[in-house]
């Protein structure tokens, strides 16, 4: 072959394979798709299931049409249910209707509804996880309450600071580093957990705000009763239950406790923050604890988890005792009683009271996925599973049915860092004990 | 073919490793942690050292056959006999691993990116690469190696970094998976995993003496062994078994939980790019050992014209199994089982007996004087 000849082969092959690669069976024009953001799963008739697609308007998204800057809110995303057999049939039959052929890797959350989070939801987890286009990082939420819960908090969110929901939806999931009330529980996460022997799924819960106007707003669903405290504390609520009125109805707030792929529970705020300490990927958040000397105030603390908890599980008469010591590192935000606990010798009262506040939360928590959930959601099976020569050995030993017999010795260990501004509080004058 | 140096070592490294670990970006992860659950890693290491030892014995009884390849030393202990014997066992073995190769690429990446694309035309395209580079011949199928390892060793490299923030160690508990007889007994036919290690003894032709083949071969089965080795505890250490075990593309699994914030996401497409360059080197290397050993088995003078039909042969012997399932049962029972009867069985056994005929002769040649 001479060596013009040669170059025109070359050419005309290149040429052959780049247009035949990009043109034939798997062409899909960008302007032919259309990105759902969020699923939504209920229960529905006939053992079928209600799938509600959140679905984002390109142009809207985009800051496109008249005005531009974006759609914002409602007006960026088009929602549709249907009842189907199963996911993926589901997204055949609006494919039917829907000018644009769906396109699922731009999903960013999975809502299952209570109902179906209880009955169990390992068959929807395994087609998800086995479907190609469904991103493994995608997060996965509970909605709490009957029915059809799940399209109920999908029609009703509404992110007014940000024109793409998709990025409303990840800004607000991963405020967990910085809020502590919800934790990244993940697709990918969720199946690891749902199929291991040593821990246990979580799931965000999610609902919708249930005050109209601020004059309706009650307490009643806060968890501070059933904890023995005399005022809810920011963390004693879950999802829908916060005190709180706006435009932006939707909530994010605690966990669904799964024992494999059955919801057995819930986690308030608090408690999805102790089971992030317990972790220890809890970030850093603002936390309330009570005065240790001023009954009536609290002091405000930004605390947060700089090293790694250490957790230690000994079986004792066949029981596992399980030891943690969390190290935690805070900075005064606010003192309403004016004691002036920034002074070397009053800090030392401060920290052992908010040791003592959190050890003693922990040790209910754990007793609760204990003696309630029967879950390991902290996961002390992969403690115990290191003590195992075997695979054999471990699945033998049956970790799962040994936990909710377990004994738990909690410790924390918090240092006070930093005042914030202030050296000290002065107390304003004309009273006898300073407040804010 | 030319009997003259046109390689150095780092090419002849770079090709080994490529024949090596492109199965770090198939399923190799998940066969062993099929295999031994959380202890794929340590039967990694374990099977790496087994290696490492049947090479140096491999390597010591071919010191006395310097510059010779395989073929060579068949006819040395056969005449042409067993020259033809070794040289279409070589080819039939590796016709056989590159078919199931070729469909292995074809499927997995009908599986990531042309879904609705036929297996024939993906087929196709990977075939058409193949005849391409291996027209051009080994140099620049060998310098092309040398370029492209360092950019998949960058891509593996960014996936396994990015991986650290999700490691658990332990996920790699029980130390010892499912036992130590299915590591340390069961594991043995897994130094299969090296027998991409067999180009080796066919390159000496192109290369220096039987220094440069011993250090080559101890560097490849070391670098290997690290990138096998790394690659599969990473793996392990972001998905516990039995997860580990489930996963059709594990690296690019791994590569698809990867997010450096929320700006770096979808790292999978450097994936991609690394796993396409690898899979093409792989592929025409092998193609241009086949024609190449069948060449010079039957002392044909030209290797071109078997390019063709070896191509229609690999094409249509990929397409006979019915689905990816049937792939891998072949690649975890078949290949990764007993591929290592040729590399390192008929090798071994060939230059003991090579070496016991040299040892025969030159008695002979004494008991003459």
């Amino acid at each position: 072959m001479g060596s013009k000849t040669r170059k025109i082969f070359i050419v005309l092959i290149v040429l052959i394979m780049c247009f035949s690669m990009t043109g034939c069976f798997d062409k899909r024009e960008v302007d032919d798709l259309v990105n759902p953001i969020a699923i939504g799963l209920d229960k529905g008739r006939n053992r079928s299931i209600r799938m509600t697609l959140q679905i984002a308007i390109p142009t809207k998204v985009a800051g496109g049409g008249e005005g531009g800057g974006g759609g914002g809110g409602k007006e960026s995303v088009s929602y549709t249910t249907v009842e189907a057999p199963s996911i993926y049939s589901g997204l055949n039959m609006i494919n039917t209707y829907v000018s644009k052929q769906l396109n699922m890797s731009q999903i960013k959350v999975l809502v299952f509804s209570e109902e179906l989070a209880r009955e169990g939801i390992e068959k929807y987890v395994n087609s998800l996880m086995r479907g190609r286009e469904f991103r493994p990082n995608s997060y996965l939420l509970v909605a709490r309450g009957s029915g059809n819960a799940a399209e109920r908090y999908l029609r009703a969110v509404e992110p007014e600071l940000e024109s793409n929901p998709a990025k409303y939806y990840e800004m607000v999931l991963s405020a967990y580093s910085y809020t502590g009330f919800s934790s990244n529980t993940t697709l990918v996460n969720f199946y690891k957990n749902m199929v291991s022997e040593s821990s246990q799924p979580l799931a965000v819960l999610a609902d919708i705000s249930k005050f109209e106007n601020s004059d309706d707003i009650n307490m009643d669903n806060s968890t501070y009763r059933e904890k023995g405290r005399d005022f809810p504390l920011e963390g004693d609520f879950k999802a829908g239950d916060m005190p709180k009125v706006g435009t932006i109805k939707s909530e994010i707030m605690g966990l669904a406790v799964f024992n494999g792929a059955k919801m057995v529970g819930e986690f308030d705020g608090e408690e999805t923050q102790l089971q992030l300490m317990l972790e220890g990927d809890f970030g850093y958040s603002y936390v309330t604890i009570p005065d240790p000397i001023a009954e009536d105030y609290v002091v405000l603390l930004s605390i947060r988890q700089n090293r790694k908890p250490k957790r230690t599980v000994e079986m004792i008469d066949e029981k596992p005792n399980i030891k943690v010591k969390i190290y935690l590192e805070a900075d005064i935000l606010s003192i309403q009683s004016g004691i002036n606990y920034e002074s070397i010798d009053k800090v030392k009262i401060l920290e052992d009271s908010a040791e003592e506040f959190i050890e003693k939360d922990l040790a209910k928590m754990l007793e609760k996925t204990a003696k309630e959930f029967k879950s390991d959601t902290p996961g002390f099976g992969k403690e115990m599973k290191g003590k195992f020569l075997t695979w054999d050995e471990w699945i033998n030993f049956n970790w799962i049915e040994k936990y909710p017999e377990s004994k738990f010795e909690v410790d924390v260990d918090l240092k006070i860092r930093r005042p914030g501004l202030m050296l000290r509080t002065y107390p304003a004058t004309g009273i006898e004990v300073g407040e804010e | 073919m030319e009997g003259k140096v046109i390689f150095g070592k780092r090419e002849a490294i770079s090709i080994l490793l490529v024949l090596i670990c492109n199965q770090l970006i198939l399923g190799f992860p998940s066969i062993m942690s099929n295999s031994v659950g959380s202890a794929g890693w340590i039967m990694t290491i374990y099977v790496s050292i087994i290696t490492l030892c049947l090479f140096l014995i491999m390597a010591k009884l071919y010191s006395a056959f310097e510059g010779k390849d395989l073929l060579d030393i068949g006819e040395f202990v056969g005449g042409n006999i067993i020259r033809i014997i070794v040289g279409l066992l070589v080819v039939i073995d590796t016709v056989f691993l590159i078919s199931i190769k070729l469909r292995e690429y074809t499927e997995h990446i009908k599986i990531i990116s042309f879904t609705q694309s036929p297996v024939s035309f993906i087929t196709l395209f990977f075939t058409l690469g193949m005849i391409i580079s291996v027209y051009y011949g080994i140099e620049p199928l060998v310098r092309s190696a040398s370029i492209v390892v360092p950019v998949v060793a960058v891509g593996i490299i960014i996936v396994v970094a990015g991986s650290v923030k999700n490691f658990e160690f332990s996920n790699i508990m029980p130390i010892l998976g499912t036992g130590p007889y299915d590591i340390f007994v069961g594991g043995l036919p897994r130094i299969s995993i090296y027998s991409g290690l067999l180009p080796l003894f066919f390159i000496p032709p192109f290369m220096g003496g039987y220094k440069d083949i011993k250090e080559i071969g101890i560097l490849a089965i070391i670098i290997s062994s690290v990138v096998l080795t790394l690659g599969i505890l990473a793996y392990l250490l972001v998905f516990p078994y039995p997860t580990s075990a489930n996963s059709v593309l594990p690296f690019f699994e791994l590569s698809r939980v990867l997010e450096y914030g929320r700006f770096f996401q979808r790292i999978e497409s450097v994936f991609l790019l690394t796993w396409s360059l690898a899979g093409m080197i792989y592929l025409s290397s092998g193609l241009y050992f086949i024609v190449y050993v069948f060449s010079k088995t039957f002392r044909l003078k030209y290797y071109r014209p078997l390019i063709i039909p070896f191509t229609l042969i690999i094409f249509a012997s990929s397409l006979i199994p019915k689905s990816l399932i049937e792939i891998m049962y072949i690649d975890n029972k078949i290949i990764r089982y007993y591929s290592w009867i040729i590399t390192f069985g008929m090798t071994l056994i060939l230059l003991v007996i090579a070496r016991l005929v040299k040892r025969k002769k030159r008695g002979m040649a004494k008991n003459g004087k």
